[in-house]
């Protein structure tokens, strides 16, 4: 277990830059989630903290030790790969125990460690198996003994719930975080789904274009994002993001029509952008904006409406079971106690 | 009903698909295969209306009578082991280190694929010329680096010419091996690699226990090829030596064709012929049913 800095790391691919100045201070012990979509770095910087890529700028250290240098087994780390990297042709045990083997501890002893992380995985019964015969969710917990039986300083997790299928996803997720609290371990893990990372992570860093968009716990990002990228990528559905300028309590819309607010900022001049998640609208037929259904989308626990207000699109999510028709007129009206104001050209957050 | 119909017409279709080759096959490659085994139970000189049947006294005579049928067999056998053993693994570390991200190497691996394409018979024509004890290249650069010790009469030499031979055939189909070794590491899983260095193996642990299991099925077919290849091997022996000097690369596909081509005795040559067929099928029928197994096994 061990402290990783992260300070001003740069990546670069012949002329392109991938990881642009990214600085992160990871905690002892701590379950650090990087997420963000496709091409933001995230995987480069994860395999940069391996040392299975060169470093082009910038500093990393893992337990006080500046491992910019080192190759990956002097870093001390342990990797879980997204297609799990098991060797075919070895068992279980052989897996697992393989780096034990190669640093040249004696067999009583690998076994003795190999024993203790299957116990802790549940993988006592498959120890004599080859992968070819192991169920996905199966290979994905040798991955991970495979990790744990080196007792790394640092735990590194390379979207390892993608090749899953959605339930298998789900109970993997509570199986690592469970495992976290157990071994009270560092690790970063990787994964472009915010579900993930809002459901497991102690902090989560959002990257985007290589550079760090906000670091925080779960709920900080959700309660405060920094920017309209982040409250929109975090959230499920995403927040809705309206224009209009702020009079008198509520907010105009370039259509005419208006939404009061439960709170407005403080210097509000001119156009701005309301952030409004989808669980904070109210529905119904008397009162507030008008609006015209276009898709209703019942889930079984709660229903999803698609409707169009001034002329854009947005996502209500109520908890009563509505019968509307497409191109039935609502009126909207905003229920959230709390309501996130962004300035349209820098999508910044305003208080 | 349909369904029995339409198997039929699938039937019927692969049969009209697959006929005209299974005839120029039939008539050219099993029926001669059939003939040599007839032949080789005979007395033939090649013109004779008659065919006298003769038992298994071709046989007889080549395995007790026949010193240059043991010479050849011997011969054979001694290249086919260094046919398996050097070109193979040559070709396995020219594979490897062209695998890595090395200027020029998309040419260099055309140059070393290069003499493959070239026919047997040249080869052999080129490296007589380059053997050739007062004119050839080998010699020349000897002579010019002062080595006059090392010259030798590299074909002339009952005691090397079988392994000059071998060097011009291993030149020639080191490229073979590569391109196979070379297809076979872009199926090595990228991830497992990476997987053994942060596991903290080497390169020659990460080979082993990454690389070579993911080329298992390529050692295998690059094996079989390979000790096929050497068993016929005909062309770079009639073309250099001619089985000489005095038989001393004599090998048996060579002596079965100068039995009948030359010396006009189709039975003991066929009898050879036999010999040489039934050596390569209990290599090849292993092979078959191992790689038919493993098929069977990925389904």
């Amino acid at each position: 277990m061990a402290m990783v800095q992260v300070s001003g790391l740069r990546k670069s691919f012949g002329a392109l830059e991938v990881v642009k100045g990214v600085s992160i201070d990871i905690r002892d012990g701590e379950f650090l989630i990087l997420v963000g979509p496709s091409g933001c770095g995230k995987s480069t910087l994860l395999r940069m903290i391996a040392g299975l890529e060169d470093i082009s700028g910038g500093r990393i250290e893992i337990a006080g030790r500046v491992v910019n240098a080192l190759s990956p087994k002097e870093r001390n780390i342990a990797m879980v790969f997204q297609n799990y990297a098991l060797y075919p042709q070895m068992t279980v045990a052989q897996n697992m125990g393989f780096s034990l083997e190669i640093s040249g501890m004696k067999k009583a002893e690998i076994e003795k460690k190999v024993a203790d992380a299957s116990e802790i995985l549940g993988l006592n019964p498959l120890l004599q198996r080859k992968p070819s015969q192991l169920s996905g969710g199966q290979r994905q917990r040798v991955a991970m003994g495979r990790a744990i039986v080196r007792d790394p300083d640092v735990f590194l997790f390379d979207e390892p719930l993608s090749n899953l299928d959605a339930k298998l996803r789900v109970q993997m997720r509570a199986e690592i975080k469970a495992l976290h609290q157990r071994l009270g371990s560092t690790i970063v893990y990787v994964t472009h789904d915010q579900v993930e990372a809002m459901t497991m992570a102690d902090r989560i860093v959002v990257l985007r274009a290589g550079r760090v968009e906000q670091i925080g716990t779960p709920l900080e990002l959700y309660d405060h994002p920094e920017n309209m990228f982040v409250a929109g990528f975090l959230g499920s559905p995403s927040m809705n993001f309206l224009r209009g300028t702020i009079e008198g309590g509520s907010l105009l819309l370039s259509g005419g029509e208006r939404l009061v607010l439960p709170s407005v900022p403080r210097n509000a001049g001119g156009e701005l952008v309301v952030g409004i998640r989808p669980q904070g609208f109210a529905i119904g037929t008397q009162n507030g904006a008008k609006a015209t259904v276009k898709v209703v989308e019942p889930t079984g626990a709660d229903t999803h409406v698609l409707a169009d207000i001034g002329g854009t699109e947005i996502t209500c999510v109520v908890n009563d079971r509505v019968d509307f028709a497409a191109g039935q007129e609502i009126r909207l009206s905003i229920s959230a106690a709390q309501v996130h104001f962004f300035d349209p050209v820098s999508e910044e957050r305003i208080d | 009903m349909l369904n029995s119909k339409v198997m039929q017409s699938s039937r019927t279709q692969a049969l009209l698909l697959i006929g005209p080759a299974l005839v120029v096959y039939a008539t050219f490659a099993i029926w001669p295969m059939i003939e040599v085994v007839f032949l080789s139970f005979q007395h033939w000189n090649g013109l004779d209306p008659q065919r006298e049947w003769v038992g298994l006294e071709n046989y007889q005579y080549i395995l007790t009578k026949d010193p240059v049928f043991w010479i050849a067999l011997r011969n054979t056998i001694t290249w086919t082991l260094l046919a398996v053993l050097f070109p193979p693994t040559i070709g396995l570390l020219l594979a490897l280190g062209l695998n890595e991200q090395l200027f020029g190497r998309v040419p260099m691996r055309a140059i070393y694929y290069l003499p493959v394409i070239i026919a047997p018979i040249a080869v052999a024509t080129m490296w007589k010329w380059m053997y050739d004890p007062f004119f050839g290249l080998f010699n020349q650069v000897l002579t010019n680096i002062g080595l006059q010790a090392w010259i030798k009469d590299w074909l002339g030499d009952r005691e090397i010419a079988l392994y000059s031979m071998f060097v011009a055939y291993t030149w020639q189909y080191v490229g073979f091996s590569m391109v196979l070794f070379l297809a076979g590491l872009q199926s090595v899983d990228r991830s497992l690699v990476e997987a053994a260095r942060i596991d903290g193996a080497n390169r020659w642990q990460s080979f082993k226990h990454v690389t070579l299991p993911a080329l298992r099925v390529t050692i295998a077919i690059v094996l079989v090829l390979s000790t096929i290849s050497s068993l016929k091997a005909f062309d770079i022996v009639y073309g250099m030596t001619g089985g000489g000097p005095a038989q001393s690369t004599q090998m048996l596909a060579l002596w079965a064709f100068m039995q009948s081509m030359q010396i006009f005795d189709f039975g003991r040559g066929s009898a050879i012929s036999v010999i040489l067929l039934l050596v390569t099928l209990t290599i090849v029928v292993p092979y078959l049913r191992w790689s038919q197994r493993d098929e069977g096994a990925s389904e």
